[in-house]
């Protein structure tokens, strides 16, 4: 199956023209100080772009965009810092719900989340050594943690044990404002908002997907659009980090000559450039793989992840050294890029656990199972 | 036959003894488990800090005894502040103790000495460095900050225009010890004049920079038509670079850096059994190669400090001890931003002022972080490590 490149690229173009003009680094240091933590008028533009219906199915408006195209647009969340849900909830919890909703569960949800007036986070990590979180008589107990988007969230889709039917692991949905929900709002370094949950009872509405996918089965997928969506946001990143770095180099003067003038300093700008195109390889590479079933795609899709994180953050070391003290500065979007990717190689699975996802299918695939 | 570094060994090795009791019995509990956990340290703690540290003899124990101080060698030296370290204890703010008051004493006059040197060892006067520039960071004799001679009918005195940045805890400051240009055209080396600046003067402006662990250690420092008394030259006009490379040279033998890293070292392996991994055996191999590169550094800077005291020391030392130990550093640092997952990316800049507990994870796990963001600096500031390299390059290997 081919991607669609013309709709990757017509995203790709909007997305930039937008962000270029609402997303600017000033304009992101507003929302930024913002206790809110995001943007509600660009949470609104994104609905208007279509951009919070990428994942829906055609038959319910959306684009129903393949991995090509939310990379397209992940990169330039990336390139800007967008600082509102579209991962947690236009990405990732559209896909959940698309996966695991019922029929009359997509119609009522879907629309709401297509226009923005709803935000979902997925609350799925739990605190080492706490009891699973349960649901017992339609209400939910235990705890989550690191919720991405937690603190600004409408609704929550939970994952727990179902007690009421044997205890399979299922998904619900759940009000993110109800009484019996004791939420820890914080910041993540890079200044996106997540939560800590304690359920103590909550009211929770399980998903009952129609064709009986596993929702262990439909997690597993969805991580797996998470993992190459956050490479394709790397790659923003990493491109804007590269070329922010070499103009930098040309421009700032010391003994008399610009600093890019230094041999030891240009074979590093040169390092920066063929991480970022290694990067791009492998981001693409795992978008093509996404197409594949979940066991074949593991390999590439964790080896990038892996190799992106690894990769991303010596760009990021070296955009901050070869800036001097700037670097460090909160006034330059540099550290602002580097505490991003400091996020991203922490959520929805480290670089060991993607490490060790990648060792295991290399070890069992054969040369014939790795991915063209 | 006996060596005669056999003296200053013993005497090291008593140190190192006599500031482990000292971390055990004398420091207060409260700084002991703020520093413990990375918090940050306002005013208040480091003055307390280096007053308790005075108190031992030690804040100005590598001043001359004429000075006040005890004559360390260079061995006891090094090793007070890689053993302060090991123990994770707060910096020794350098600015007084370290770099302005050796200056003073070695080509201040007396007026100077008497003036300033007693309230250094007891930090009543706290000091920042004002070197660098907008324009004038690796390349330090770019500096434009002009002092021109006033006119005498005024009484002696320099009025200061220029500005300085990066300047470290300007903001707590009650001197500045500053490069300054008082002649224009000249070679740039021989322009450069080193004066005492008074905080409180008229015209000095301090504005922060905030850095991204969400704190102010960084400072521009505004100098606008500041007086200067004549008398707050330090030495002779035009000798001020001089006198700069002798403090660089106190700067860069620094045993913190490797005091540091071991502790960090430390710590990780303790995140390590804390945070079963997701790949142990590459998290063994990576604590592993920290590990050794630890021991070379250990090895390496006590055996350059010893011939630095022999004098058969090929100049390259103090850079190869910032460069291994900055780097080092960091790498550590990674690992245990790694090692803490999700905990490593929460972050609450409340609890690093112990206001409460981090959202997720350790109870020092803020001030991991913190240390990670602030350490990507250690490579900077200092001496770049690109110019460390340049330094070995042409000076040791002839380049
Ligand atoms: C946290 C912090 C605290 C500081 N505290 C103080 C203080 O208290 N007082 C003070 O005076 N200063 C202080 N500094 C300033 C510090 O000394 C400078 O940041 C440092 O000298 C580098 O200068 P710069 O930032 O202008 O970078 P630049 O000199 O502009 O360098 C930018 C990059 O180019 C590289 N580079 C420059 N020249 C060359 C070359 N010839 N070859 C190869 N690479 C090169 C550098 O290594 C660096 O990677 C502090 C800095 C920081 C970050």
């Amino acid at each position: 199956m081919n991607m669609d490149l013309e709709t990757a690229g017509m995203l790709r173009d909007s997305a930039s023209r937008y962000a270029a003009d609402n997303y600017g680094f000033l304009q992101r240091h507003a929302v930024l100080t913002d206790p809110a933590g995001y943007s509600a008028k660009a949470w609104r533009d994104y609905a208007e772009l279509g951009w919070l219906a990428l994942r829906l199915p055609e038959a319910h408006g959306g684009l129903d965009a393949d991995p090509l195209a939310v990379g397209a647009l992940m990169e330039v969340v990336g390139s800007r810092l967008l600082m509102e849900p579209i991962l947690a909830s236009a990405l990732i919890a559209t896909g959940l719900l698309r996966s695991q909703g019922s029929a009359a569960q997509q119609a009522a949800w879907l629309p709401q989340l297509a226009d923005g007036s709803v935000k979902l986070a997925f609350a799925d990590a739990e605190p080492a050594g706490s009891s699973p979180c349960q649901v017992r008589a339609g209400r939910i107990s235990g705890r989550k943690i690191a919720v991405l988007h937690g603190d600004i969230a409408d609704r929550l889709i939970v994952s727990a044990a179902d007690a009421d039917h044997g205890g399979e692991r299922r998904l619900f949905l759940v009000d993110a404002r109800s009484d019996e929900l004791e939420a820890l709002r914080y910041r993540l370094v890079d200044g996106r908002g997540a939560a800590n949950l304690h359920f103590a009872g909550v009211p929770a509405e399980r998903l009952d997907p129609e064709d009986g996918t596993p929702a262990q089965a439909a997690v597993a997928d969805v991580l797996d659009h998470a993992t190459v969506a956050s490479c394709a946001e790397a790659l923003g990143i990493v491109r804007a980090l590269v070329a922010t770095t070499c103009e930098y180099l040309k421009i700032r003067k010391q003994f008399g000559r610009a600093i890019g003038t230094n041999q030891a300093l240009q074979h590093r700008a040169v390092d920066m450039f063929l991480l970022q195109e290694e990067i791009a390889a492998l981001t693409r590479a795992a978008q093509a793989a996404l197409l594949l079933p979940v066991a074949e795609r593991a390999r590439i899709v964790s080896g990038a992840k892996a190799y992106v994180c690894t990769a991303a953050r010596k760009v990021a070391n070296e955009a901050v050294q070869m800036h001097g003290g700037l670097g460090i500065t909160e006034e330059l979007d540099v550290s602002h890029y580097f505490r991003r990717l400091m996020v991203n190689a922490a959520l929805f699975g480290s670089r060991d656990e993607h490490f060790a996802r990648f060792l295991a299918a290399t070890t069992h695939s054969t040369p014939e199972g790795i991915p063209a | 036959m006996t060596d005669p570094l056999d003296e200053a060994r013993d005497k090291a090795r008593r140190l190192r003894a006599d500031i482990r009791s000292f971390h055990e019995r004398v420091m207060p509990d409260d700084l002991k488990r703020k520093s413990h956990l990375h918090q940050v340290l306002g005013k208040d703690d480091y003055v307390r800090w280096m007053r308790l540290l005075n108190d031992q003899g030690w804040a100005i124990g590598h001043w001359p005894k004429e000075h006040g101080g005890q004559g360390w060698s260079l061995l006891e030296r090094f090793t007070f502040e890689d053993e302060l370290a090991r123990l994770g204890c707060p910096w020794v703010i350098p600015f007084g103790v370290k770099y302005v008051g050796p200056v003073i004493y070695a080509f201040g006059s007396e007026a100077q000495k008497r003036r300033f040197l007693p309230r250094i060892a007891t930090t009543e006067d706290f000091w920042a460095q004002g070197y660098s520039e907008p324009g004038a960071g690796s390349d330090l004799a770019a500096l434009r900050t002009e002092a021109i001679r006033g006119e005498a009918n005024e009484g002696d005195h320099y009025v200061v225009n220029g500005q300085k940045v990066w300047t470290t805890y300007a903001q707590w400051a009650d001197w500045l010890f500053c490069l300054v240009k008082t002649a224009r055209g000249e070679q740039a080396q021989k322009s450069i004049s080193f004066v005492l600046i008074d905080m409180k003067s008229p015209g000095v402006t301090v504005k922060p920079i905030p850095t991204m662990d969400g704190y102010v250690h960084v400072n521009e420092v505004w100098l606008e038509n500041v007086r200067v008394p004549a008398e707050n030259l330090v030495g002779a006009e035009g000798e001020g670079w001089t006198y700069a490379k002798y403090l660089l040279k106190n700067e860069r033998t620094a045993g913190a850096l490797l005091g540091m890293a071991c502790h960090a070292l430390e710590r990780l392996k303790a995140l390590a059994r804390e945070n079963p991994s997701a790949s142990p055996e590459r998290t063994a191999g990576r604590i592993g190669e920290l590990e050794l590169r630890l021991l070379a550094l250990e090895v390496a800077s006590y055996q350059a400090v010893e011939s630095m005291m022999r004098g058969t020391d090929h100049g390259g030392e103090a850079s190869l001890i910032k460069l291994r130990g900055t780097e080092l550093y960091q790498d550590i640092a990674e690992a245990a931003i790694d090692l803490l997952g999700l905990a490593g990316v929460a972050w609450d800049p409340a609890a690093l002022h112990a206001a409460s507990a981090p959202p997720l994870g350790p109870e020092d796990a803020g001030g991991i972080v913190k240390d990670h963001f602030y350490n990507r600096a250690a490579t900077i500031f200092g001496g770049a490590s690109e110019i460390q390299r340049n330094i070995v390059a042409k000076g040791v290997l002839g380049l």
